[in-house]
């Protein structure tokens, strides 16, 4: 919101002698941080941040009381004097709880005089041109000065009595701005015996404004339900200077007042006649006052404080306030929507004394600490692994093109994990799988110039259904490039999919999935977390004896057909091992592979390293060759012969 | 050396033998060498062996001598040669098992974690010696937990769709805007055992989904850390004493706090909260635009609402939360221009501000 220096200071005299960088500060501290000021010509305008639950600060006046409250000083008083309210001059008919009241006044029109400059340059500090329609522009300085949105209807348009109702399907309203808006039994009418004038709260309607023609005026100032307006000013898109302060809470006390500073303008500076005021509805009643204890108080303030501080304080900001033993009764200004729960009021002590009184202590440890979770732990290890395995962790968007999540999505429908309102086709899927992000990362990697990719994510995979999307944590892994070929004793090499199986079968993967192959040279894996180990519960596992006696390596090379299973041969070599040398067996795993044109034509060689151990003796070295020879055989068996 | 009874051509190569024996630059190169000069058949030596034998008697004597001379000369070179020679050979072959220790060593891989997560772990790390622990939650919620549970109106415009991502075909479900709804599931989750644990309190670091186009300082997925603490007679001094604490372990032991009244939903009081500039220390600079303090978290009292909603008695319990903005903070401490950085993955960019622990 925006505040003239000068407007805030008619409001509150006290300010002359204040700089604007302390009038900042101040605000700040009352909960009103400055974005900005500016200053042109002679005018500063500060622009304010106002919280959405304080719809009463909206308005120079609203700024200065609490501005008045915490610096202990007056406010100037309203120029206000009350009209002499009669009998209503024609109907208004409120038909809704929406509308509890409605001040209004009709008044001939001089039409000689205008607005006056001084005005019309406060308008223009407010961001808003004078229409040099007095009626117009005196209720835009009213709103802005005090915060009591009000409207003018040209009396000679209306037809009949004025009734606030709730608009029919089907009936229509062009208002100020020139849009002819369809109405809803939801939106909230000011209306003549013809139809809608005004959408309530929100804006006039076009056929009823004042113009340079118009002879008489009919003032409305009137209080509406802040749901009522927000939902209106919503469903049109509409959001006025008005909609902003009705939607946020006006003060109802401010109808009729507002309404008499209207028409003391009208006759001040165009010399109209005031042919009758008076109020439809009735005031609320005052709000129930609010107990608010001693004991809940210091909770909150972290110490001590005097009730009569605290009354005192309160009394400051508007509110009626008495001490009942350990307890304040306190009703709450009719401008001060958001004040309801003892809460609330004990926050207002705190914030008129200043936050920065608040002492500070550590809360005592009532009970005793959990532990961080397994899954927590587990995926920062992994991170953590992985990082020093050379990956780097990526942070991706989460909602990706259907285009590019489809070929990750087999049997999971895309439907179930789309938005209904996406920032753009290209975001508008929640992703069946971290790939395709990894893939764009690489790829943008490449282009950059990098030789080696080694990125990861840990996040959710999306999965649709029926009760909605559901959300697995998993790990996703991505190399490309050259590996080595960085120093004097490591050859640059291209990425194969083993180094990434590798790298799965380091965190633990029992059996990874499939390698999968994104782009020429992209290699991908993606597992969820929960293939993963996690941290165990037992710090130090159950202890298991091993073996001081020396273990026996021998290395088999075996001639193999190209397209040979190693599983297979694994398996049966494995075992013939397990059935001959029991649990002397420890290992058996293939340490090097040779493909050369000297073999024979569609063979390769394996070298198998397998390794003995017994738990109580050395072993001999013809036991070993015997099982040896086993493991030859049934290696044999499928088809492999012995490397001469 | 009379070489007057010696063919030319043989004292012709024994003018050349010094030179010959000097660009003999390897033991192969010396053997050829030998042969050619004294090797049993066909060498110069075996030539004058040969001429010895048929010389005429009178002058065998002399030619005798010389030949000796040529011969010893040859082979004493040779020799020499050779000791040179198997001395280089030796003293290579030592060089070429040992580097030297200047040649750039093999590195491990080094990759990096993220910055953000890094930022998130810190703060995990940061609090844990106060009792809290991690709770996380899903980034698809309700509208009950994101919204209804942390006290905020039915009308309230954050629930919009101009807001907030809604799924197409679940309408009720949503994409949390914010780490609060954990809040609710957490509360709803501990309300039964609340007494035996004597109150609750953990952090809830995790990615937030809003509806804000991508540019320099927006992006519509980013990341907060919720922290929140249920006790008994908790007030806003142990909101203070907690980030304080929090923000000088994070920032080092000049990293005042500063709370300004503000306004959220499911706490009261409610504020936001300043920490002294880590960058200038306060004395101004372009970080926190020369105030010499940067707003870094929202906070305040749990709203008795969000306990009675969970289910716990705010007549008995209070508590605290406070939710930092990862991005916002991680950029303004390392003075990133530009968010997009964080989800553009340069692999340079995760090394040098991500790295490793």
């Amino acid at each position: 919101m925006l505040i003239e220096r000068r407007a805030l200071q008619v409001e509150l005299p006290v300010l002359s002698g204040m700089g604007t960088v302390e009038l900042s500060e101040t605000l700040a501290s009352l909960g009103f941080p400055v974005d900005a000021v500016e200053s042109k010509d002679d005018q500063t305008v500060l622009e304010v941040d106002i919280t959405a639950n304080r719809g009463d600060a909206l308005s120079h006046r609203g700024m200065a009381r609490d501005l008045a409250a915490r610096l202990n000083s007056e406010l100037a008083p309203l120029f206000h004097v009350p009209l002499q309210e009669g009998a209503a001059l024609f109907p208004v008919r409120l038909e809704s709880e929406a509308c509890p009241c409605y001040a209004t006044a009709l008044l001939d029109l001089g039409g000689h005089g205008s607005t006056p400059k001084e005005v019309v340059a406060f308008l223009s500090s407010m961001g808003s041109t004078a229409k040099h329609l007095p009626a117009v522009d005196a209720s835009n300085e009213l709103l802005h000065r005090y915060g009591h949105p009000t409207h003018a209807f040209d009396f000679d348009t209306l037809q009949g009595a004025v009734i606030v109702r709730w608009a029919k399907a089907g009936e229509t309203l062009r208002t100020l701005d020139g849009v002819d808006r369809k109405l809803t039994g939801e939106d909230l009418v000011i209306a003549d015996e013809r139809g809608p004038i005004a959408l309530a709260g929100v804006m006039g309607g076009d056929a009823t404004k004042v113009t340079a023609g118009s002879k008489r005026v009919l003032l409305e100032s009137a209080y509406f339900d802040p749901r009522v307006v927000r939902r209106m000013a919503h469903r049109h898109g509409l959001h006025s200077d008005a909609s902003h302060r009705f939607g946020r809470g006006a003060d109802p006390a401010m109808a009729p007042v507002a309404r008499d500073l209207l028409a003391a303008r009208l006759q001040a500076w165009e010399g109209a006649v005031l042919k009758g005021a008076w109020l439809a509805g009735a005031l609320p009643a005052a709000p129930q006052p609010v107990s608010l204890r001693g004991a809940t108080l210091n909770r909150i303030a972290g110490e001590t404080l005097d009730l009569g501080e605290a009354k005192a304080l309160l009394t400051r900001l508007g509110c009626q306030v008495e001490i009942r033993e350990n307890a304040l009764e306190v009703r709450r200004p009719s401008w001060r929507h958001d004040l309801s729960l003892e809460e609330d009021f004990a926050e207002e002590v705190l914030r008129l004394r200043g936050f920065d009184l608040i002492p500070s202590a550590l809360p005592p440890l009532e009970g005793s600490p959990l532990p961080l979770s397994a899954s927590y732990l587990q995926a920062r290890n992994v991170a953590r692994r992985l990082a020093h395995a050379g990956f780097h962790q990526t942070v991706t968007l989460g909602f990706i093109s259907p285009e590019a999540d489809a070929p990750f999505a087999e049997g999971n429908a895309a439907e179930g994990r789309t938005l209904g309102n996406p920032l753009g086709r290209e975001y508008s899927v929640m992703r069946a799988s971290l790939l395709p992000s990894l893939q764009a990362v690489a790829e943008a990697n490449v282009r950059q110039g990098a030789r080696e990719v080694k990125l990861f994510e840990i996040g959710p995979a999306y999965r649709s259904t029926s009760q909605g999307p559901q959300e697995e944590p998993v790990v996703a892994l991505l190399w490309a490039g050259q590996v080595g070929g960085e120093d004097f004793l490591t050859k640059a090499r291209p990425v194969q999919a083993a180094d990434l199986l590798g790298v799965a079968k380091d965190l633990g993967a029992a059996n990874p999935n499939p390698v999968k192959e994104l782009a020429p040279g992209l290699l991908a894996l993606e597992m969820p977390l929960a293939a993963l180990p996690q941290i165990e519960d037992r710090i130090i596992p159950r202890f298991a004896p091993f073996s001081r006696f020396p273990a026996v390596e021998r290395d088999l090379s075996l001639l193999v057909d190209l397209d040979q299973s190693y599983g297979a041969l694994v398996e049966a070599t494995e075992k013939a091992l397990r059935e001959a040398a029991g649990a002397v067996f420890q290992s058996v795993g293939c340490v090097d592979v040779f493909r050369h044109k000297s073999l024979p034509t569609g063979r390769q060689a394996w070298l198998l390293r397998l390794r003995f151990q017994a738990m109580d003796r050395t072993l001999t070295s013809e036991e070993v060759d015997g099982w040896v020879r086993q493991a030859l055989e049934a290696a044999q068996g499928l088809g492999a012969e012995l490397r001469a | 050396m009379d070489l007057t009874l010696i063919p030319a051509d043989v004292a012709k190569a024994h003018q050349a033998f010094a030179s010959a024996l000097a660009a003999a630059a390897d033991l192969d190169a010396l053997m050829r060498l030998k042969g050619e000069y004294v090797g049993r058949e066909g060498s110069h030596a075996a030539g004058l062996m040969d001429l010895l034998k048929t010389a005429p008697k009178e002058q065998k004597r002399e030619l005798g001598a010389a030949i000796n001379g040529l011969k010893n000369a040859w082979e004493e070179g040779l020799k020499a040669r050779q000791v040179e020679l198997e001395a280089a050979k030796k003293r290579a072959a030592s060089l070429a098992s040992q580097w030297d220790p200047d040649l750039p060593p093999p590195l491990p891989a080094r990759g990096a974690q993220h910055p953000l997560n890094r930022l998130m772990d810190r703060l995990v790390d940061v609090f844990r010696p106060l009792g809290y622990h991690v709770e996380e939650g899903p980034e698809t919620e309700t509208e009950a937990h994101n919204f209804d549970g942390l006290n905020i109106p039915e009308d309230h415009p954050a629930r919009g769709s101009a807001d907030t991502f809604y799924f197409q075909e679940h309408s009720g479900q949503l994409l949390r805007t914010h780490t609060s709804p954990v809040q609710v599931r957490v509360l709803k989750r501990l309300a039964p055992r609340i007494q035996e644990l004597g109150g609750i309190r953990f952090l809830a670091p995790g990615r937030v989904y809003r509806k804000d186009e991508i540019d320099p300082t927006h992006s519509p997925m980013f990341h907060q850390v919720e922290g929140m603490l249920v006790g008994h007679g908790i007030g806003m001094h142990h909101l203070k004493g907690t980030l304080s604490y929090a923000m000088k372990a994070l920032f080092g032991p000049g990293a005042e706090v500063r709370f300004r009244p503000s306004y959220f939903p499911f706490v009261e009081p409610g504020a936001e909260v300043d920490v002294r500039c880590p960058l200038c220390g306060g004395a101004g600079c372009r970080v926190c635009k020369g105030s010499g303090w940067v707003e870094i978290l929202g906070a305040g009292l749990v709203h008795p609402n969000v306990l009675s909603y969970a289910g716990i008695d705010p007549t008995e319990w209070s508590g605290f939360a406070f939710g930092m903005g990862v991005e916002r903070t991680a950029m303004m401490v390392s003075q990133t221009p530009d968010l997009r950085l964080f989800f553009e993955n340069d692999q340079r960019f995760l090394k040098a501000m991500g790295g490793l622990d």
